[in-house]
């Protein structure tokens, strides 16, 4: 359990997402990822924040990728989960998890 | 400078590539079918979403060091924190007054946004080189010959470098159109003509091979020239062992030095190539001749009243080594040094002109505020209730001001935005609209500079139109609170008279601006009365047209080469007639020396002032429109017999001989070691130097003439031609007369293809675009204010209604109470206009320069400007008056 607390609702979103995407977890991808398995739209600056948040935290790992011509001639950046950001995640499911233990159907509908 | 906003939020370098890169992802790709603008405007605002995100997670990261303080709620940034968020609250429950509000600012904050940005781009902004402030341009005044600037001689130049201890070196320069051929077409290009101290002057280094050295200037020296960087890209091909090979400049064989760095402009020139200057000592039979434009690089620590004074020592030094010079009698002249910046050089008059835009736009940015206060006013007594609960409950006087500064300044701020996206538009429409000679015009934009200064002008209007309400409300209402409160209690004299100020101060302001602007119209109007000397210049079209040696070697057979070219113009179907001169009216190359006349011993004949002359060729004055006023005009015979002839204007004729048809076979000279020549006819005269300049003598000469000037034959190579013909907007016209000078040579490039009509429009440029200007100021200055009145009066009346009702209880009819309010309107608009003439007479004082024919006083225009503002504000009034003079006695008294 990390020390700062648990994960927010957002940070976990954008942790799951380049989970499922690493190796090619980049700005835009993690944005179109959530958006589509949400169905929310999301603000390019919020997922640009959080991500800096979470490297920030350690959380995330990134580096630069080759600059391509469709991007100005700028460089991506790939994100990739660091062990701590696995904790992390870990963590906050099992918070929840423990939560839910026992009501799993108290949403179902009638 | 969303990317620089960006770059300042985002503290990590990658992340911030990161961003950038996303956003050009997305906004590169969808260019198909969106205008390049509406992209433009999406990146704007995904940008500043983006950094609003940043700033917030800033705040975020920021907020545990605050928080202790924050709890206990006094502290003084969570307070302006509360406050913001009301001012936000109030701006959003009443939209359409802060619309109003803002729009009116975001007006008058645009428009001087947009003129900042001229002023900033080609007044303000250093020119483009190392230490710029020590960079001077050298030469002298000469008012004893009416000369407010003479450039150098070679042995002033010789003599100021030799001898001069301000400055760290001096060099000269001048311009020149040159031909480059043995490519695949012939083309003119610009050249500058550098001596070998001006590069390193400049503090420039080739990007590639070396500048000139002294020895490139020797006489005798292989010809050299140094490329600028986009000739070099665009027509060689950027390649990279440029140095050392040869073009042909001018029919010369010339070697490549150097390349200039990229970028590289030398005041206003965008030059292809640079070619050495060679200033050889004068001889002693040799007339002075100011042809050579000095620069200098101060000393480090030298001013400007330092190298003036190194000058005046030096000015009679040169004589002393140049006995050519002491020609000049320096008190004759009253020769005088004149050391200035170099950037003045450049900016000239101009800068007058767009100070008193900046001025002007002010003025309408006061109009905007006084609009803004009053509207601020209605909403802060609207709101006097919540003001008096607030104070009840415990509020300080203070604080209840602040809140309301707070507000005015959000307003303020909102309106700066709007005002910034407005001056995006204006600076695109002043660079399309500005005069072609308005120097330095590709440094004008919205850059950092700009930002800055629209914040602080949107601070400073949000805290003049929010204080002065404010401060009113604060001695007069916020202090007895709940007693005017209540219900019907109308608000205090105190407050009407500072409404009528700023509506009286409104309609000042706005009359100044409509006399200025026009003066201007007068004036535009004149100068369109003014007869140029030449006729239905629509029908003319011209072009240079230049004869290199490399092509015809022979002088004369250059001259007979012209002469084919214009009998072939002459045959092309519809042509009336075509000529030819070394340079045409307006055009602004005339050379100009002295003109002596045979037996003339009037005093002061021998420092005559300078006149124009002109070497003319074929029908010249039949295709301007010039009248032959007596004897006739110059031949192909005068031409090829070089014949010692001429023919001067009307006013030169009756300045030395009383009456045109007298001048026939006197005879004149520039020089006394030329030979005398005849006067032949004489013609009329022509505005040369622009409309609205006087006429002033001019000596004609056949293209082609013998001992001239010390030169043994001269014939002019370069031309500029003038051809008469109904069909100058015919497509067919222009490759009609390409095909004809091409059927002789297919190797003369033409240049500067425009009607004479165009070169007239040019020397208007500077007034019709001050015009625009003004009048577009003023069109803003009287809608603002007339929006400005129209609102004091209706908000005064609104709140008089309980009154207005009981006087109509009592008897006053609605007659009596529209007198009232058209009576209080006109009031208002009577101080406004007294102010306002006061206000014009003084704002005309700087813009006499601009004037012509017209005085600044000008009653017809003072008198049609009041009546229209005086109409304009009866107009303000009528619907008011109108309004007030319905109101149900009974109604206002149960509801008001």
């Amino acid at each position: 359990m990390n020390k700062l607390g648990y994960l927010g609702e957002l940070e976990q979103m954008v942790l799951i997402a380049v989970l499922r995407l690493e190796p090619d977890a980049y700005s835009v991808a993690v944005r179109t990822e959530i958006e589509a398995r949400t169905g929310r739209r999301l603000a390019r600056g919020a997922v640009f924040v959080t991500l800096d948040r979470m490297v920030k935290k350690g959380y995330l790992s990134s580096c630069l990728g080759e600059p391509t011509p469709e991007r100005g001639g700028r460089a991506k950046r790939f994100f990739s989960i660091t062990p701590q950001g696995k904790l992390a995640l870990r963590a906050s499911r099992e918070a929840f998890a423990k939560l839910w233990s026992g009501f799993e159907t108290a949403l179902d509908e009638r | 400078m969303a990317e620089s906003l960006l770059r300042k939020l985002i503290p990590d370098d990658h992340a911030c590539e990161d961003v950038l890169g996303e956003l050009a992802e997305e906004f590169g790709r969808a260019s198909g079918w969106y205008s390049s603008l509406r992209l433009r405007i999406r990146y704007w605002m995904a940008a500043f979403s983006i950094a609003a995100w940043y700033a917030l997670e800033r705040c975020r990261q920021a907020r545990p060091a605050v928080l202790p303080d924050s709890i206990q709620g006094t502290n003084g940034m969570n307070n302006l924190r509360a406050d913001l968020r009301l001012a936000l609250r109030s701006v959003r429950r009443a939209p359409i007054p802060t619309l109003a509000i803002v729009v009116t600012l975001g007006l008058g904050i645009g428009a001087n946004a947009a003129i900042f940005s001229v002023v900033n781009g080609v007044l303000l902004k250093p020119l483009p080189f190392q230490d710029p402030q020590q960079l001077v341009s050298v030469g002298h005044a000469a008012p004893g010959v009416g000369f407010r600037r003479l450039a150098n001689t070679a042995s002033t130049y010789l003599t100021y470098r030799d001898s001069g201890r301000a400055f760290e070196d001096i060099g000269v320069w001048s311009s020149a159109q040159v031909s480059v051929t043995g490519q695949a077409r012939a083309r003119r290009v610009t050249a500058l003509y550098f001596s070998d101290a001006v590069l390193p002057l400049l503090r420039v280094r080739p990007a590639l091979g070396r500048g000139f050295a002294s020895s490139d200037a020797a006489p005798g020296a292989p010809e050299t020239l140094i490329l600028a960087h986009s000739f070099w890209q665009r027509h060689l091909g950027g390649d990279p062992d440029v140095v050392g090979r040869f073009l042909r400049m001018e029919g010369q064989r010339m070697e490549v030095i150097g390349v200039l760095p990229e970028r590289f402009r030398f005041l206003d020139f965008e030059p292809a190539v640079i070619l050495p200057l060679r200033v050889s000592p004068p001889g002693e039979e040799a007339r002075p001749s100011f042809d050579y434009n000095a620069l200098a690089r101060l000393r480090p620590g030298v001013t400007l009243e330092d190298a003036n004074r190194d000058l005046a020592r030096m000015i009679p030094l040169v004589s002393e080594r140049f006995p050519s010079f002491g020609r000049i009698s320096l008190e004759e002249y009253r020769m005088a040094p004149s050391v200035l910046p170099l950037k003045d050089e450049i900016v000239g008059s101009v800068g007058r002109v767009l100070w008193l835009l900046l001025a002007t736009v002010g003025l309408v940015l006061l109009i905007a505020c006084a609009n803004a206060a009053n509207l601020f006013l209605i909403r802060i007594d609207s709101r006097r209730r919540e003001i008096a609960v607030r104070k009840a409950l415990g509020a300080s006087k203070a604080r209840v001001v602040r809140h309301f500064l707070v507000e005015s300044v959000t307003l303020g701020l909102l309106g700066g935005v709007v005002g910034l996206g407005l001056a995006f538009w204006g600076v695109r429409l002043l660079i399309a609209m500005a005069p072609a000679n308005l120097p330095r015009l590709g440094e004008v934009g919205i850059d950092s500079a700009v930002g800055f200064f629209t914040l602080g002008v949107s601070l400073l209007c949000g805290a003049l139109f929010g204080i002065l309400p404010v401060m009113l409300s604060g001695s007069e209402q916020l202090s007895s609170p709940l007693k005017e409160a209540g219900r019907g209690s109308s608000p205090g004299r105190k407050r009407h008279r500072f409404r009528h100020s700023l509506a009286a101060l409104q309609v000042s302001i706005a009359l100044a601006l409509l006399i200025a602007s026009g003066l201007m119209i007068r004036t535009f109007y004149l100068l369109g009365e003014v007869d140029p000397g030449f006729q239905r210049p629509e029908q003319v079209l011209t072009f240079r047209l230049s004869i290199p040696r490399a092509e015809v070697e022979d002088h004369m057979q250059a001259a007979r080469l012209h002469q084919s070219i214009l009998e072939r113009l002459k045959a092309i179907p519809g042509v009336v007639e075509a000529g030819a001169a070394s340079s045409i009216t307006m055009e602004g190359r005339s050379n100009r020396n002295f003109v002596f006349a045979e037996g003339d011993s009037r005093p002061g004949s021998q420092t005559s002032p300078l006149r124009s002359y002109k070497a003319v060729a074929g029908d010249y004055f039949g295709a301007m429109g010039i009248p032959l006023l007596a004897g006739r005009t110059l031949t192909w015979d005068d031409i090829l017999r070089k014949a010692a002839v001429g023919v001067v204007t009307e006013s030169l004729a009756r300045e030395h001989w009383g009456d045109p048809h007298q001048a026939l076979g006197k005879r004149i000279r520039h020089d006394p070691s030329d030979p005398w020549r005849e006067i032949v006819g004489v013609v009329g005269d022509v505005r040369d130097r622009g409309l609205r300049e006087g006429v002033s003598g001019i000596a004609y000469w056949p293209m082609a003439v013998e001992d001239f000037l010390g030169f043994d034959l001269w014939v002019r190579r370069a031309l500029t031609y003038v051809v008469r013909t109904e069909r100058v907007d015919a497509v067919g016209l222009l490759p009609e007369v390409r095909d004809a000078i091409w059927s002789l040579n297919p190797n003369l490039p033409l240049a500067q293809v425009r009607t004479l009509d165009a070169v007239v429009a040019r020397t208007l440029a500077p007034t019709a675009f001050a015009l625009v200007m003004l009048s577009i100021a003023a069109a803003l200055g009287v809608a603002l204010g007339m929006v400005g009145l129209y609102g004091v009066i209706s908000s005064i009346f609104a709140q008089r209604t309980p009154e207005i009702g009981v006087r109509m209880a009592l008897g006053a009819s609605p007659g009596d109470i529209g007198r009232m309010v058209l009576k209080q309107g006109g009031g208002v608009a009577l101080v406004g206009i007294a102010g306002g003439l006061a206000a014009a007479l003084a704002l005309t004082g700087f813009m006499s320069s601009l004037l012509h024919g017209v005085a600044r006083s000008d009653p017809l225009t003072y008198a049609a400007a009041t009546l229209l503002v005086a109409v304009v504000c009866l107009l303000a009034s009528v619907h008011p008056a109108r309004r007030a003079s319905r109101v149900d006695p009974i109604q206002s008294l149960r509801w008001g």
